[in-house]
């Protein structure tokens, strides 16, 4: 539940920064008023002024709180406004909600973290916290796919996890271009070239539902169990406290009950995929 | 022509869990091959006497739309296998595969891998096995790209 007084009303945020990421994502830096502190995988409530609110999870590390990292896809009414925005309005954010990331049970294991499009940035919050406790991990590996190289986002990433012990990334798009030189193929294809003991790992999937569908399917195939997969169910999530049902699915409200949940949690739910 | 050791296969993927006298078996049948960046493996439509197995490089497969229009679908990974048209009639490539950096590949005689087939039906079943896995993932990973392509 969130650590607010109201957890109806918004705090005030200032946005000082925009970052352009590919050509329909950019990235919004909110310094929220109040320290505001969440963990990975939770999502909040942003809401612009006179226009709405909708749900994001941060892409910026759960260990800083006096800022926050918003990565947003020009996909809807709100998104849209927001693209237009300039540094220096103030937004609201409600929040954390939900369920994130039980980092604390990957201690000791590898982590294979299969993401794409839009779903890096959730990825990349989980990426600074494995970072913060890599001591106690074994190892890893993010498989990472966009649709074209331009629809790549925080592309210094890749490289900066190369180059930090215990981490391995690898990229690959659907559509390659003339300065494209990588690997071409659906996400799923980068499993077939990592090295991962199945046993002791766990798999996180955070992306577009036909990506998170076709690599669950490739984990299983591997011999991941249902319980060792972790998805980020991104739905349409609206009060954040399960009252409202807009995100129901099945048994479950996506924004009390996840947005991360096993795969053994949902498997059995018709919705799932949709 | 150059053959690879029973030790060279131990280290490649494809040939996980085979015993030393069938990795034998394949070396009697196989040659290392070699490639230069923007070599062409095969064509789309050759006919082809060899599966292919790369031991180390790049390679990129895709399609042919007209005679200069190459569409690039995707990489393949080491240790994995491609070609497997050589070993199920009509032996006609669906793809094209190009070098995109220097490439080693281990060149398996289609015709007599058949022919062991016959003759070892374990060994047989095995291999094909493994193709059959080969041709499920890229089938998946093929739904996969069409259906990102009906979502656009």
């Amino acid at each position: 539940m969130p650590d607010q007084k109201n957890i109806y009303k918004a705090i005030r945020a200032k946005l000082t920064n925009i970052i352009d990421e590919s050509p329909l994502i950019k990235t919004f830096v909110l310094v929220p008023e109040n320290e505001f502190s969440f963990k990975t995988g939770q999502f909040i409530e942003l809401s612009v002024d006179g226009i709405g609110e909708a749900p994001f999870t941060p892409s910026s590390s759960p260990l800083v709180t006096e800022k926050l990292e918003v990565t947003v896809m020009k996909t809807g009414y709100v998104t849209d406004y927001m693209h237009n925005l300039k540094p220096g309005v103030h937004m609201g954010i409600r929040g954390p909600f939900g369920r994130g990331y039980p980092v604390e049970s990957f201690y000791g294991k590898e982590v294979l973290i299969l993401g794409g499009g839009c779903g890096l940035a959730p990825i990349r919050s989980l990426l600074f916290a494995l970072e913060s406790i890599k001591d106690k991990l074994v190892k890893v590996i993010l498989c990472y796919g966009s649709k074209t190289p331009a629809d790549c986002i925080y592309k210094p990433i890749f490289e900066r996890l190369n180059n930090t012990e215990k981490f391995e990334a690898y990229r690959t798009v659907d559509k390659a271009d003339e300065s494209w030189d990588g690997s071409v193929g659906v996400a799923t294809t980068l499993l077939s070239k990592i090295n991962i003991s199945i046993s002791n790992s766990v798999a996180v999937v955070c992306g577009p539902p036909i990506m998170m569908k076709f690599g669950t399917i490739r984990l299983l195939e591997m011999g991941y169990r249902d319980e060792q997969i972790y998805l980020s169910m991104e739905k349409n999530m609206s009060c954040g406290l399960g009252k409202c049902g807009h995100c129901m699915m099945g048994e479950f409200f996506v924004c009390r009950d996840g947005p991360v949940f096993t795969y053994n949690e949902i498997k059995h739910n018709p919705e799932i995929w949709m | 022509m150059m053959q690879p050791t029973i030790e060279e296969l131990k280290n490649v993927r494809f040939f996980d869990n085979y015993t030393d006298g069938q990795l034998k078996i394949f070396i009697d049948i196989s040659s290392i091959k070699e490639f230069k960046v923007k070599e062409i493996l095969f064509e789309q439509y050759d006919e082809l006497n060899e599966i292919y197995v790369l031991l180390n490089g790049c390679l990129s497969l895709g399609i042919s739309l007209a005679k200069e229009k190459r569409i690039r679908l995707g990489t393949l990974e080491e240790g994995h296998l491609f070609s497997w048209s050589a070993v199920f009639s009509p032996y006609i490539s669906t793809a094209w595969v190009m070098a995109t950096c220097p490439t080693r590949v281990i060149a398996i005689d289609a015709k007599k891998l058949l022919l062991e087939f016959d003759k070892n039906c374990e060994f047989g079943f095995k291999t094909m096995s493994k193709i059959a896995q080969t041709i499920s993932q890229r089938l998946s990973d093929t739904r996969f790209q069409l259906m990102n392509q009906l979502t656009l």
